[in-house]
């Protein structure tokens, strides 16, 4: 059986997160080096100091605290054991089944039919599900569901997405301040050869803004992809019967307009994406959902 | 000693060490996969007993509204009494699945009064019963994988060259009759 197998994945996932965390430093880096020469081209080691404080704290504590972010963000409330025990108990049902101790329930009010987990281990982990699911889902389907879900905590699927969002993040708002800072790299009374110098800067510069987030969005994009496919099939093996699974994606693929007015930089993290793109394919952080569907009719 | 003795003498040690960290490996591989069997048990252990102690609660509701239904109530409440008050694992297991069958029955039993299906109460019972009885069945399932993975370490080489006697544990089986899942809605 494939249990060896998810110590692979999770092995992977855990080296997956660290290369994709040097490479954003290094983008981080030479970001802040751009800003620093522009802005403070005398204070540039100063300026580096500064920027650390304010970043290292910044990673840690959206690192530890980002799953309470990406909850409240998605409006999501804590299930009451009472009023929502299907749920509940779907939740706990699964998670032994996956060995992994109960993730907390998360109720978000929605029609559309979707679902996400978050939390940086096993043990801090949550669950969140929209309305719409609990009501149009039978026991069966939701379980395939939740088992998806599951399968992201235990694969540590949702520390690496938590990695990645923060790091998304920071690239994107380094990239939004050096587009600001050619404001000023303008202004002011230069040399001649200062201005040469500023021109290079601010050439370098539009081009790590402009690449930068894009870059980095794929590798993003193109790791969730895989990650949702695995977590399919892991989902399956937990319930032993994918059939509830691809019949609930095949609700979806029905019912869901696609309007769930979530943002982009959390779209990934839903169990299928909350909002539809006209540009499918490369930008998708989902397979579609027949091929999903596909997949698991022909476990 | 010239040098290609210290080489020698090196590799010994270097085998040496690498030997005992194998089997430092296995040995703890072994224990580790051995206690999570025990949890998986321990976790079958603790959805019965809440099925057990919904009993009372469950009988409390249902007996106004099902005054025609005396057998079925009681034989939920007997197999209740033998689970609590069982000697040794077989009789456990046997009021275990005579709760599963007077369950069952009770359950299908109650489509006939509309009134008691209608009542809140009855409705997060039922929920709590159709979640228990899933999270048994995926207790079972995690206890058996949990063998699978232990058996598959301790019969296959070189696990096996650790065990130590250690046997492979038994799978847990379920009846015919219980292979259905608990259907309480129609």
């Amino acid at each position: 059986m494939s249990k060896l197998s998810f110590f692979d994945e999770i092995s992977r996932n855990k080296r997956d997160s660290l290369i994709l965390a040097v490479v954003v430093l290094l983008v981080l880096g030479a970001l802040a080096y751009v800003i620093a020469q522009l802005l403070f081209a005398r204070y540039t080691a100063l300026f580096f100091v500064t920027a650390l404080a304010f970043i290292l704290p910044y990673i840690y504590g959206t690192y530890t605290y980002g799953d309470q972010v990406v909850l409240s963000a998605a409006n999501a409330v804590p299930a009451d054991p009472q009023r929502n025990a299907y749920l509940v108990n779907t939740v706990e049902g699964l998670s032994i089944a996956a060995g992994i101790p109960p993730p907390k329930a998360y109720i978000i009010e929605n029609d559309e039919i979707n679902a996400f987990a978050t939390g940086k281990d096993p043990q801090h982990a949550s669950i969140a599900v929209t309305t719409g699911a609990l009501q149009h889902l039978r026991r069966d389907e939701l379980e395939g569901v939740v088992g998806h879900e599951i399968s992201h905590i235990r694969n540590y699927d949702t520390r690496f997405m938590t990695a990645v969002a923060v790091m998304v993040g920071l690239v994107t708002i380094l990239s939004h301040g050096l587009l600001r800072s050619f404001w000023f790299a303008g202004s002011g009374r230069r040399s001649e050869r200062d201005r040469d110098r500023v021109g290079i800067l601010i050439v370098v510069g539009m081009i790590l803004a402009i690449v930068a987030p894009v870059v980095v969005r794929l590798v993003q994009l193109a790791v969730s992809r895989r990650r949702e496919l695995l977590a399919d099939s892991s989902s399956a093996e937990l319930t032993r019967y994918p059939e509830g699974l691809a019949s609930a994606l095949e609700k979806i693929l029905k019912m869901n307009k696609g309007k769930m007015d979530v943002s982009e930089g959390m779209s990934h993290l839903f169990f299928v994406d909350p909002n539809k793109h006209p540009l499918d394919s490369l930008f998708a952080t989902h397979p579609p959902l027949e091929k999903r569907i596909q997949i698991l009719r022909s476990m | 000693m010239n040098e290609l003795a210290w080489i020698g003498i090196g590799a010994v040690i270097l085998a040496f060490l690498i030997a005992v960290l194998i089997m430092v490996y296995y040995y703890n591989r072994i224990r580790v996969l051995s206690n999570r069997i025990d949890n998986a048990w321990s976790q079958i252990d603790v959805q019965l007993k809440k099925r057990a102690d919904l009993v009372p609660n469950l009988v409390e509701t249902v007996k106004g509204y099902m005054e025609h239904e005396r057998g079925a109530i009681e034989l939920v409440t007997k197999s209740r009494e033998k689970i609590l008050g069982a000697g040794t694992r077989q009789e456990r297991l046997e009021g275990e699945r005579e709760l599963t069958g007077a369950l069952r029955s009770l359950f299908a039993l109650s489509e006939n009064y509309p009134q008691l299906r209608a009542s809140e109460n009855f409705k997060l019972l039922q929920e709590q019963l159709d979640g228990i009885e899933s999270k048994i069945a995926y207790a079972r399932q995690f206890y058996n994988d949990s063998v699978l993975a232990y058996n598959n370490v301790i019969t296959t080489i070189p696990g096996s060259w650790f065990a130590g006697g250690r046997t492979p544990h038994e799978y847990l089986r379920i009846s015919e009759e219980e292979r259905e899942p608990v259907k309480v809605q129609f």
